[in-house]
C-alpha cells in the first residue's frame, strides 16, 4: 500500500493552503507522487491522494490521464525520454531511440528485464535548439549522437 | 425586462437568462447537445450558436446572457453552415451502430441530425476505436465510443448526486468518460445520467434491449415509491409497462428522480400481480373472481360484531379511495379500531437531503387526514398490545410489498386472528402464511386509477388512469362497498377498461407498421 512519507505529507498540505481551489493542487501533489513512488503513479496512489486530499478520485485521474509528463505504468531507474518531435526527428532523433533500444535490449516504452531503464519517445521537451536532445529523470542532455547518448546512459548505469 | 428579437420576433424576458432559454420560452428550434437546464453551462458543444446584429462572430447562446436591444438569430446560412460542421466533426469518432444502439429512436444525435444536419459528410478518416459495454455498477452499462463529450453526465455527479464518480479522462480524439478504474456508479441517482445522456453511451441495464422506444407510449404519472411523490412519464405498450422517467416538476422533483422509484414499475406488472382472488377453506386456497372473493368476505365479516374487527391501512391508495374506506369502516363497520400501517415507523422521517424519504408510501399524509377527520387512528403496536380482543381484521395493505420488508413477520401476527381480509395489489410467497377464511382481494396499482396523492409537504398531485393491466381487479372504494354488503356495478368499468387497453393495442399496433 502505497504511503507518501511525512514530508511528502507536509508538501502536500502546503500545496493545498497555497490556492484558492484544491483542484488546482493536483498537479504538483502528483508530481511529488510520482516521485515518492519509483517514478510512476499507481491507481492506489491515486486512491491514497485522493483520500489526502479530499477530492474525488475521478478528478485527480482525470489530471493525471491529461498530461504525458505522469507515468501511468511502471518505468526503470533511468527514464530515458528521447524527444520525437520534429527538430529533433530531423536531426536523427528515431534512428537514436532505435539505436538505443537495441544497445540497451528493451523495447520503448516498456521497462527493462533488470528494472534499471525505460526508454520512451516523447513529445517536444522544448529544447529544439539543441536537438537532438532527451531527458534522463530530471536533467537535459542535449545535441546528441547515438554513440554519446550511449556513453551516457552506460555511465549512469554503473554509476548507480 | 429586456427586450429582444429572436428569428424576427420579439420577446420580452426575465433579466439575465441566457439566450438559449429565450429560444426554449419562444419554443423556437436549436440544436443542442451539452447545455440542460438543471445543469451548469458547460459549452462543449459549440452547437447551440447564434448570430448576434453587431456581432462578428458567432456566439454560442447557452453561455450569452441576454441584453435589452439584442437582435439575434439562428436561421442565416452562417449558423447553419456552423452548425453542420459542428455536426459533422461531433461524428468523425461516433459509431454508426443505430440499428443496435438502445438509444435510437430517442437519441438526441439522431434528432439533430435531422433537423439540422449536413446528410453529406467529409470526413473519410478511420474512427477511434474505444472501449465498448463498460459494466458500470448494478445498474449502469456505458459505451465509450458513443460519447460525444457533452459532459452532462459529468456534471450530473458533481452537482446533483454530488458523488463525484464521473470523469473525462485521456485527450484529444481519446478522450473518454468513465469512472475512475471503472468503479461502479451506484449512486442512489445514477440512472438520471442515462435520462440525461443525448446519446446511447450510457444505457440503463434495468431497460436496455427489452424494448424499442417507438413501441411505448408514455403517460404522466406520480413516482410511489416514497413520500416525495416525484412527477413521472410511464412508458408501456399492452405487454405492460417498461420503465419510468421523471417528468420536470419545479416544485417536487426538478428534473430528477431516485433509481428506487425507477424500480417499481415491477411490481406493477402482471407477472407479480394477485390476478386472482383467493381464499383459504379447510386448509386449501381457492381462486375466484375478485369481485366474489370480496363478497365472500362480506359476508364472513358481518358475523362479527363492530368491536370484534381491526381495520389496518396503509398510505398506498388514492385520497378518494381512504376517504370512502375509513367512512365506510367507521359508519356501515362501525369499528373505530382502526391503525395506521406504517413501512419503517423508526425511520419514518429519513430524508437523504435531495429525494429519497423513509416514508416509502405516496399518500401518508393524504390518510393521516382521513384518520384525523374521523378521529381515530392507532399505530401498529397499539394493534398488538390488544390483538386478543379482535376476531377479525380488514387490511388495505400495502401495493409494493417491496417497500415492507416485515410483511412476513406482520403476517405471522395477524395469523392469529380468526378472519384476515387483506386488500393487494401484488402477490407474495408470505402470504401463504396465513389460516382459514383469509381473503385476499386483488387491487388496482397505482397506474389504474385515478385520484390524488398527498406528499410529505402537503401537495395533493393527481394520477390519472395510465393503462389497465389486470381489468377485474378492484380499487379499495369498490372492496369496501361489497364488504359491507353493497353491490357494485361493474359492468361500466369493464366497458371502460376495455375501451383503455383496446387503445393501448391500437397505438402499438399503429407503432409497428
Amino acid at each position: 500500500m502505497f504511503k507518501l512519507s511525512d514530508e511528502g505529507i507536509n508538501f502536500v498540505k502546503k500545496e493545498l493552503a497555497r490556492y484558492e481551489t484544491k483542484r488546482s493542487a493536483i498537479i504538483p501533489c502528483l508530481y511529488r507522487v510520482q516521485k515518492e513512488n519509483d517514478g510512476w503513479v499507481s491507481p492506489e496512489s491515486v486512491s491514497y491522494l485522493s483520500e489526502l486530499m479530499e477530492l474525488p478520485e475521478a478528478w485527480i485521474n482525470e489530471v493525471l490521464n491529461f498530461y504525458t509528463m505522469f507515468n501511468k505504468k511502471p518505468v526503470g531507474k533511468l527514464h530515458v525520454q528521447v524527444c520525437n518531435n520534429i527538430s529533433c526527428c530531423m536531426l536523427g532523433a528515431r534512428e537514436l531511440t532505435d539505436h538505443l533500444c537495441k544497445t540497451f535490449n528493451v523495447k520503448p516504452e516498456e521497462i527493462s528485464e533488470d528494472g534499471k531503464i525505460t526508454i520512451s519517445k516523447v513529445e517536444c521537451l522544448g529544447s529544439c535548439d539543441t536537438a537532438p536532445m532527451m531527458q534522463i529523470n530530471d536533467d537535459y542532455h542535449e545535441n546528441l549522437t547515438p554513440g554519446s547518448a550511449e556513453k551516457i546512459i552506460k555511465g549512469m548505469l554503473n554509476g548507480n | 425586462m429586456p427586450k429582444i428579437t429572436l428569428n424576427g420576433k420579439s420577446i420580452e424576458v426575465a433579466d439575465g437568462i441566457t439566450i438559449i432559454e429565450a429560444y426554449k420560452q419562444l419554443d423556437e428550434p436549436i440544436a443542442h447537445y451539452c447545455w440542460h437546464p438543471g445543469l451548469t453551462i458547460a459549452g462543449v458543444c459549440r452547437l447551440c450558436v447564434v448570430e448576434i446584429e453587431g456581432n462578428p462572430r458567432l456566439q454560442i447562446a447557452c453561455n450569452t446572457v441576454v441584453q435589452d436591444g439584442m437582435v439575434v438569430n439562428n436561421n442565416s446560412e452562417k449558423v447553419k453552415t456552423a452548425v453542420k460542421w459542428g455536426l459533422d466533426f461531433h461524428l468523425i469518432n461516433h459509431p454508426l451502430d443505430c440499428p443496435i444502439c438502445d438509444q435510437a429512436g430517442e437519441c438526441e444525435l439522431q434528432n439533430q441530425y435531422m433537423e439540422f444536419g449536413k446528410y453529406d459528410p467529409e470526413m473519410a478518416e478511420h474512427k477511434v476505436k474505444k472501449r465498448k459495454v463498460v459494466d458500470l455498477g448494478e445498474r449502469i452499462v456505458l459505451d465509450t465510443e458513443r460519447c460525444i463529450l457533452c459532459s452532462r453526465c459529468v456534471r450530473f455527479t458533481n452537482e446533483v448526486s454530488k458523488t463525484n464518480e464521473l470523469g473525462i479522462f485521456n485527450r484529444g480524439d481519446r478522450s473518454e468518460v468513465g469512472t475512475f478504474e471503472d468503479k461502479p456508479l451506484n449512486n442512489k441517482y445514477s440512472v438520471n445520467t442515462v435520462d440525461i445522456c443525448p446519446v446511447g453511451a450510457l444505457t440503463s441495464k434495468d431497460f436496455r434491449f427489452r424494448q424499442r422506444v417507438w413501441y411505448l407510449k408514455d403517460k404522466p404519472s406520480i413516482c410511489t415509491g416514497c413520500s416525495t411523490g416525484c412527477s413521472v412519464n410511464v412508458y408501456y405498450n399492452e405487454e405492460g409497462i417498461f420503465r419510468l422517467k421523471p417528468r420536470f416538476n419545479k416544485d417536487v422533483n426538478g428534473y430528477w428522480m431516485c433509481d428506487e422509484g425507477r424500480d417499481i414499475y415491477k411490481h406493477i406488472n402482471k407477472e407479480n400481480r394477485m390476478v386472482r382472488g383467493r381464499y383459504k377453506k379447510d386448509g386449501a386456497w381457492c381462486s375466484t373472481l375478485p369481485l366474489e372473493t370480496a363478497k365472500k368476505a362480506g359476508e364472513k365479516l358481518r358475523t362479527y360484531s363492530a368491536d370484534q374487527i381491526a381495520v389496518l391501512v396503509t398510505g398506498q391508495y388514492t385520497n378518494e379511495e381512504l376517504d370512502v374506506f375509513v367512512n365506510y369502516a367507521v359508519n356501515k363497520l362501525g369499528t373505530k379500531n382502526i391503525f395506521h400501517w406504517k413501512n419503517n415507523p423508526d425511520g419514518w422521517n429519513e430524508f437523504d437531503g435531495l429525494l429519497l424519504r423513509g416514508d416509502k408510501n405516496p399518500n401518508s399524509k393524504g390518510l393521516q387526514k382521513v384518520l384525523q377527520k374521523h378521529t381515530v387512528g392507532g399505530e401498529w403496536k397499539d394493534l398488538v398490545n390488544q390483538i386478543d380482543k379482535f376476531k377479525a381484521v380488514v387490511v388495505a395493505g400495502p401495493e409494493n410489498l417491496q417497500a415492507y420488508p416485515d410483511l412476513k413477520e406482520k403476517i405471522g401476527t395477524l395469523a392469529r386472528l380468526e378472519c384476515v381480509v387483506w386488500a393487494t395489489a401484488d402477490d407474495n410467497i408470505a402470504f401463504e402464511g396465513l389460516m382459514d377464511f383469509t381473503y385476499l382481494i386483488p387491487q388496482k396499482t397505482s397506474v389504474e386509477k385515478s385520484g390524488h396523492f398527498t406528499n410529505y409537504n402537503g401537495l395533493e398531485q393527481k394520477v390519472d388512469v395510465v393503462t389497465t393491466l389486470l381489468s377485474d381487479s378492484l380499487n379499495l372504494e369498490e372492496t369496501v362497498e361489497l364488504l359491507v354488503g353493497e353491490s357494485v356495478d361493474m359492468s361500466q368499468r369493464e366497458k371502460e377498461d376495455m375501451h383503455v387497453m383496446k387503445k393501448n393495442y391500437f397505438t402499438t399496433e399503429r407503432g409497428r407498421l
